[in-house]
């Protein structure tokens, strides 16, 4: 018999799960997908996966996928089916009329992480261009644009300064609101094998984490911090840089603007941020926040990696200058083995932060107020371009409450599961009057949709990806898009149907046009990354190749010169009180990939089939919870029902959950606080309480929901 | 303030103002540490640069009625909004040196 697994065809391609961006080998036999394979030249991943890329496949062809275009002219109707060229017509029929009827800038649009670069162009110009509007976003607004803000202010650009293999060369690894073992796996394990090298470990997480202690990993200090003290500590461990003068002076001298150095030694070295002072109200041993300071500031080679526990805060961009601040002083920059990195929670946040799906900036960064930069967009695009920045996605969610905004074309995103404050989203979304949604799945989103266009998974297209690490790779189509069409193709025929003319004989034109206008990308194509694999940007004629590691002689701003910005310490407004006494606080598991929507199609679920909501012993015992009961967890916006897991790896006071399944509703319960620059959700901290209840009300007589194992599974969505 | 008026006419309520109010403060939150000029200047670049001008407009509109609700030094830098002088190209964030 032959066997049934022998593959008749291999493509190379990335991963679209993490920001990691592993390549795969994708094998098919009769155009099905048989294995995936992790690439042995995956220059991020050199031959290594986990088992979120390596397993979680079986989605794309997942009997939910919805593959027939569907409309509908209110929410309260059943979807009807249509043909792509009535879907597109009925969208761009309504765009218009709402324009007409509202104004130009009553719709928008978002793109999504999970698409590709070209994808999230395309989007951004289908607002600019066609829509005529900057009511654009993409969903890094809800994790790393605080990433883009703090970096961009402190060293330059918003991005990784290293590549990822930097860290084999790290004296002293410090992790900041992340979990890399868990959430970035592969990149994770690297870590560890520095770390079994003889390298430290300092961790900064309100959570005893798998990156605090896990085999082949224990941290040298864990600072245990209460959520949303993240400021006040990174002051606090600045402090101890300045008054003990740990800091670089030569290097600060020669790189960084000294006036603003001296600001900042000011400002950190003062009384109010001495760890005495800081770690009574961050919860956190004095000494170790000492230890942690002499620790980094020693390095030789100190690199920092962090995560959205630092920037979905409402002083997530303080807490990336801080960040930024840290390393100039200690001179950890621009150099092997240095370095600020963020780890982007999907696959390709890096390269949605670079390509323009920001309502204030084009690709690379360059703001919509620069009459030049609009210049070229307009002379390449021939159209007059909006001079004003336009409505950020939480913008978008209260112009739409308040009535001002009425249609939003979504690629890829589900609002209604992974935006905060959820009843508030749902309420925006009821009050537009045309929601194109266009996604794998009817997603949570798709309840408050008006047409729907289904997509094409990452196994199902060409285009590229940008990694965490700066590093641009291909995707490549494995197997045909199951409804018809790649994803870039739906936002081109939409731009048509609008009655804007434009065509491309493939995503690689598309990439040839990012690279026109954009001086990062300039030396992109595929050509490029076929013949050399993956291009780390930026990438023109001085760097051919792509660069590595980034700020070796000047950092991207005018004067060339890093700067400190000053960082005091904001307390949020979300407390606990003695209604809400519990701190709730949120993260990830190996086998899930974010709010589920593929991974839970998967086998993967065998491992992950519930949300589990952890608890001191002392704070259970408190409201007499027992490992395994069923509780309500309050707070000020909503609640929610969880299974309870008496924990270790919370101090009391403090609760955690993830977030993988539609049914565990975390996003009622978090707050409408954000991010004092960027509008970054504050999904870190919200102020709750939790009761024991007899049993799941809100979910009936249904225990937990099912694994699936690629069988229809109806209980698993919609989520109700 | 005749400017201010001007404003206040052009206002559209994009969204609800206790949420411009609360920005707004966030911002002059993070610029309180810099010395007045450059704290001025600061929010007003960031209004400038990050919010959508009918954000702006009701922002303004809010302060033209007595803006309640907002530190005296955000109103101070919004202020600086309305003077086209202030007016720069392509400006990012924080104050520069």
């Amino acid at each position: 018999m032959p066997n049934p697994l022998k593959p008749d065809r291999s493509v190379v391609t990335t991963c679209a799960y993490c920001g990691v961006g592993c390549g795969f080998k994708a094998d098919t036999r009769n155009g099905r997908i048989v294995r995936m394979i992790p690439w042995k030249e995956g220059k991020a991943n050199h031959g290594h996966s986990c088992i979120k890329g390596r397993f979680a496949y079986d989605y794309y062809n997942h009997p939910d996928r919805v593959r027939t275009p569907m409309i509908r002219a209110s929410i309260d109707e059943p979807w009807k089916p249509v043909s792509w060229d009535d879907a597109f017509a009925h969208a761009a029929k309504e765009f218009k009329r709402i324009q007409a009827k509202y104004g130009g800038k009553s719709v928008g649009a978002v793109s999504s992480s999970r698409c590709t670069n070209e994808e999230i162009f395309l989007v951004q110009k289908f607002a600019r261009a066609v829509l005529g509007n900057n009511n654009i976003d993409n969903c890094a607004r809800i994790c790393h644009s605080p990433t883009q803000f703090g970096l961009s202010a402190t060293v330059g650009w918003g991005a990784a300064s290293q590549n990822f293999d930097s860290i084999l060369q790290s004296d002293v690894i410090m992790v900041v609101g992340a979990n890399p073992t868990e959430g970035h796996p592969v990149f994770g394990s690297m870590m560890k094998r520095r770390i079994r090298q003889g390298a430290k470990l300092i961790v900064i997480d309100p959570r005893r984490t798998e990156t605090v202690k896990s085999p082949h990993c224990k941290a040298t200090i864990h600072l245990a911090i209460r959520p949303g003290t993240n400021v006040a500590i990174l002051d606090s461990i600045a402090h101890v840089v300045a008054r003990e003068k740990l800091y670089d002076e030569a290097f600060v001298r020669a790189r960084c603007e000294w006036r603003e150095f001296e600001h900042w030694l000011g400002l950190v070295g003062s009384d109010r941020y001495a760890p005495e002072v800081v770690g009574p109200t961050a919860g956190v041993e004095p000494q170790d926040i000492r230890a942690a300071a002499r620790l980094y500031a020693s390095g030789p080679r100190s690199a920092i990696y962090y995560g959205l526990g630092v920037t979905e805060h409402s002083q997530g961009s303080t807490g990336v200058m801080c960040l930024g601040n840290l390393a100039l002083s200690c001179g950890m920059l621009g150099r092997e083995g240095v370095g600020v990195n963020p780890l982007r929670g999907q696959g390709n946040v890096q390269g949605g932060s670079c390509l323009g799906s920001w309502p204030h900036v084009f690709s690379g960064y360059r703001f919509v107020t620069d009459p030049e930069t609009r210049a070229s967009f307009e002379h390449e695009w021939g159209v007059t371009l909006d001079p004003e920045p336009g409505l950020r996605l939480p913008n978008m969610l209260d112009a739409a409450v308040a009535g001002s905004f009425k249609g939003m074309y979504v690629m890829g995103e589900d609002p209604a599961q992974s935006d905060p404050n959820q009843n508030h989203v749902t309420a925006a979304l009821k009050n537009m009057e045309c929601v194109v949604l266009h996604d794998l799945f009817l997603n949570e989103t798709s309840k408050y949709a008006h047409v729907f266009l289904p997509g094409s998974s990452s196994l199902e297209k060409d285009g590229t990806f940008t990694n965490a690490e700066r590093r641009v790779s291909r995707v490549r189509k494995v197997v045909e898009p199951l409804a018809g069409y790649e994803d870039w193709e739906i936002t081109v025929k939409l731009m048509n149907a609008m009655g804007y003319p434009v065509s491309y004989a493939g995503p690689g034109e598309i990439l040839d046009e990012i690279a026109r206008l954009t001086p990062t990308y300039r030396g992109m194509s595929f050509d490029l990354i076929d013949r050399i694999g993956s291009v780390q940007w930026p990438c023109d004629e001085n760097a051919p190749e792509g660069t590595e590691v980034l700020h070796r002689e000047r950092f991207p701003r005018a004067n060339g010169l890093g700067a400190f910005m000053l960082t005091e310490y904001v307390p949020t407004t979300e407390r606990t009180s003695d209604q809400y006494p519990l701190l709730l606080t949120t993260g990830r598991i190996l086998t899930q990939y974010n709010v589920g929507t593929q991974t839970r199609r998967t086998a993967n679920s065998m491992w992950h089939p519930e949300d589990v909501l952890e608890i001191s012993a002392e704070d259970a015992a408190s409201r007499a919870v027992k490992d395994g009961d069923w509780v309500k967890i309050t707070s000020r916006f909503g609640q929610t029902e969880l299974r309870a897991r008496i924990s270790e790896r919370v101090n009391p006071g403090v609760v955690y959950t993830t977030f993988h399944h539609a049914k565990s509703k975390a996003n009622v319960v978090t707050s409408d606080l954000s991010d004092w620059a960027t509008n970054c959700p504050e999904y870190k901290v919200t102020a709750v309480d939790v009761m024991r209840v007899s049993a799941p009300a809100a979910r009936g007589a249904v225990e937990a929901e099912k694994p699936s194992t690629g069988v229809p599974a109806k209980e698993l969505e919609p989520a109700e | 303030m005749t400017a201010l008026a001007q404003h206040r006419s052009q206002s559209l309520d994009v969204m609800a103002l206790d949420r411009i109010v609360v920005m707004a403060n966030q911002i002059g939150d993070f610029f309180e540490p810099y010395p007045p000029e450059r704290r001025a200047e600061g929010i007003r670049n960031h209004l400038r640069t990050y919010w959508d001008p009918r954000m702006r407009a009701e922002l303004l509109a809010h302060i033209a009625a007595g803006g309640s609700g907002l530190a005296p030094h955000v109103i101070e830098g919004a202020m600086l909004l309305i003077d086209e002088s202030h007016e720069q190209r392509g400006y990012y964030g924080p104050p520069k040196a």
